[in-house]
C-alpha cells in the first residue's frame, strides 16, 4: 500500500510529522512508519488522515492487489 | 525512537547481563556448595541490580519525555500485542517443563532456577520482538 502523506504534508503548509500525529491521535514516529510505507494505519486512522487533509481515503492511501498482501488493520 | 522502543532497549539491558552473570553464578555454585542464605541472598542482589538499573534508566527515559504530546499509539499497540503473544507461548511452555515435567526428577533451587530462567526467556522474547517489530514492515502488523 501507497500513500500520499508526505506529499499532502508539503502541499498543506509544509505541515510537520509532529502536528499531523497531534491531529490524527498518533505519535510522530508512526506518521513516519506510514510515509516510508513501513506500516499501514487502521481504516480509521487512514479516514482521520485523509480528513486533515479535506481529501477523501482514495486520494491519500492506493492499494494495488498482489503489490503487497498487508491489509490496512 | 518511539517510548515503547526505548523502554524494551532499557529492559532488556538491565536484565539480559544481570541474569546471564546470576545463571553462570548458578552453574558453578554447587561446586562451591553454596547454603540455603547464600543462594537467597545472591537472588536478591541480582533481582536489587536488575531494579535499580531498571528504575534509573526510566527516569531519565522520562526526563527525556517530558513534553511529549502523545507516548503511544495504535502502531506501538499493535507491535506490543505481537510481541507478548507470542512470548505467552514462551511462559507456557516454561510453566509445563517447570510445573508438570520437572517436579518428577527435580526439586528446590533447580525448580527455581529454572522458573526464573523461563521468565527472563519470556520477557527477553517479548522485548526482542518489539525492537524487531520497530524495524521489521511485517512485524508491526
Amino acid at each position: 500500500m501507497s500513500n500520499e502523506v508526505k506529499l499532502l504534508r508539503f502541499l498543506a503548509q509544509d505541515m510537520t510529522q509532529a502536528e499531523l500525529g497531534k491531529r490524527v491521535g498518533l505519535t510522530r514516529q508512526t506518521i513516519a512508519a506510514i510515509e516510508q510505507g513501513r506500516y499501514s494505519p487502521s481504516l480509521d486512522v487512514a479516514f482521520r488522515i485523509a480528513h486533515v487533509f479535506g481529501k477523501g481515503i482514495d486520494d491519500v492511501f492506493h492499494w494495488q492487489p498482489g503489490g503487497d498482501d498487508r491489509s490496512v488493520d | 525512537m518511539s517510548s515503547l522502543e526505548k523502554r524494551a532497549l532499557l529492559a532488556l539491558w538491565s536484565m539480559c547481563p544481570v541474569y546471564c552473570v546470576y545463571f553462570v553464578i548458578q552453574i558453578g555454585l554447587p561446586y562451591l556448595q553454596p547454603t540455603m542464605l547464600e543462594r537467597i541472598g545472591c537472588l536478591a542482589v541480582v533481582a536489587s541490580i536488575h531494579a535499580m538499573a531498571y528504575v534509573v534508566g526510566l527516569l531519565v527515559i522520562k526526563r527525556h519525555e517530558a513534553g511529549e504530546p502523545l507516548l503511544e499509539d495504535e502502531r506501538d499497540r499493535a507491535i506490543d500485542g505481537r510481541a507478548t503473544r507470542t512470548a505467552y507461548f514462551v511462559m507456557l511452555t516454561g510453566l509445563i517443563v517447570v510445573g508438570m515435567v520437572m517436579p518428577f526428577n527435580n526439586n528446590g533451587w533447580k525448580l527455581v532456577n529454572s522458573a526464573l530462567l523461563f521468565i527472563v526467556l519470556a520477557e527477553t522474547v517479548r522485548y526482542a520482538l518489539i525492537l524487531i517489530g520497530y524495524r521489521s514492515p511485517r512485524l508491526a502488523h
